[in-house]
């Protein structure tokens, strides 16, 4: 089946528009978060003055002397800025496990089992990662 | 034809000075510079980066964490995170108009993802278990070894078309795509799929192992050893990284590993450089940029080595 088939054509069609809306929505976050970050307007956990002493650690570490949130402790804590910036990584990191969950109903509707198969066990090692599973 | 070497070797100039404003004050002296500081030359440097890396046809993770890591005070562990963070801004925002030009196949992006995925998170918890000097060492020797693939696979590319194997046809890997630079369909189809399926595993634990951007690798992978037309290949390629680079990003997350104060101005840099790097791509032969990439890689894989042994 060429690439240009309306199924083909579909699914990536599909794919591109949520795609586009995930990034969308990330960047914008990102940036507005670290804008109200820099700014002072949503005051961060560690001050910005501390981290020349703390960048050059090395995770464990800086996490030792700062109390940074592991997992995903840090959606407890997004009223400090430096944190309130992780949404917009977790969006942009969550935007094709949602492109996939979204076209796996295009591969199964088709009778396509190796495409839903492998939609799902990408779901499953995504969401896994970001479970913090691993 | 001098306006164009002069170009190079103001790109060349330019990226190996930004870092060196970083270098006049390493880690134990950080507090010399004010904390704003930083991520400005950060900024900046990105900013050479995004022109370089489009010009040189790469994508900008592979110059940020030698560069970066090597020059700034940053930790390696949130130079990685930052890297991965940005290759993956870069795939996001291309794919969508890389799918609906056809440039980029999602099928023949999916189950190379999905073993480059499983080789991400692997090589994420790997890179960032080991002891940073040894985790230097090989991202200067892997760094060198990119250089070296760039130099000797920088003519070469294949739009051989070859017979689909067993796998191929199982999985409806073929298709056609428009080629604008020719004006028709272009028709493809893969072969090795096995051998790709396993290359891209391998290419997933080095994008996570060190937080580099992979189409470096991937585009020989696909265009060498799988018959991809080469830009299909490019295109499926930027496609993969942004599901792969996903995996991983979320294992560097999880540990605490990404600093917002690295990752933002980094993908605002690269972001913006690339956009003008288009333009200056039109004044720019592309040998030349990615003659200055080989350049920069080679000197930021020795550094990273050296760091790595006298630390």
């Amino acid at each position: 089946m060429p690439l240009s088939t309306p199924s083909r054509r579909n699914e990536q069609e599909v794919y591109a528009r949520w795609l586009a809306w995930g990034v969308r929505l990330g960047f914008g976050a990102l940036v507005a978060t670290f804008f109200l970050y820099v700014t002072g307007l949503v005051p961060p956990g560690i001050a910005p003055e501390r981290l020349p002493q703390l960048w050059g650690l090395p995770v464990d570490q800086y996490i030792a002397a700062t109390g940074a949130p592991t997992g995903w402790s840090w959606v407890a804590r997004l009223r400090e800025g430096d944190l309130l910036n992780l949404v917009g990584v977790a969006i942009l990191a969550s935007a094709s496990i949602a492109c996939h969950l979204r076209v796996l109903p295009l591969f199964v509707a088709s009778r396509e089992r190796v495409f839903a198969a492998i939609c799902v066990a990408q779901v499953v090692v995504l969401v896994a990662a970001a479970a913090g599973v691993f | 034809m001098r306006l164009r070497t002069l170009a190079g070797f103001a790109a060349t100039a330019a990226l190996a000075a930004a870092p060196r404003i970083a270098l006049a004050a390493p880690a134990s002296h950080a507090s010399a510079l004010p904390w704003w500081a930083w991520p400005l030359i950060l900024f900046a440097t990105t900013f050479l980066m995004g022109i370089v890396a489009v010009v040189g046809g790469i994508g900008g993770g592979v110059l940020f964490v030698p560069i970066v890591g090597g020059f700034f005070p940053f930790h390696l562990d949130f130079v990685r995170g930052a890297g991965l963070l940005l290759a993956l801004s870069g795939a996001l925002a291309a794919g969508p108009g890389l799918l609906r030009s056809g440039l980029a196949s999602l099928r023949l992006a999916m189950p190379l993802a999905l073993a480059g995925s499983v080789g991400g998170i692997l090589g994420a918890l790997v890179g960032l278990a080991l002891p940073t000097r040894v985790v230097q060492v090989a991202l200067g020797i892997t760094v060198l070894l990119i250089a070296a693939l760039m130099w000797f696979t920088r003519s070469s590319g294949s739009d051989v078309r070859h017979a689909a194997d067993r796998w191929a046809i199982a999985m409806g890997l073929h298709g056609s795509f428009h080629d604008p630079a020719v004006g028709h369909g272009v028709d493809w189809s893969v072969h090795r799929t096995h051998h790709g399926l396993a290359a891209f595993f391998g290419i997933g634990i080095v994008g996570g192992l060190f937080g580099l951007g992979a189409g470096w690798a991937n585009v020989p992978a696909l265009n060498l050893l799988m018959g991809v037309p080469l830009k299909l290949a490019v295109g499926t390629s930027g496609l993969a990284i942004s599901i792969i680079n996903t995996s991983a990003a979320w294992v560097y997350m999880n540990k605490g590993a990404l600093l917002p104060i690295i990752i933002v101005p980094s993908i605002l840099g690269v972001m913006l450089g690339a956009r003008v790097g288009v333009r200056v791509l039109k004044a720019i032969k592309a040998s030349t940029a990615r003659n200055v990439v080989i350049v920069v890689l080679v000197a930021a894989g020795i550094r990273s080595l050296v760091q790595g042994l006298v630390s």
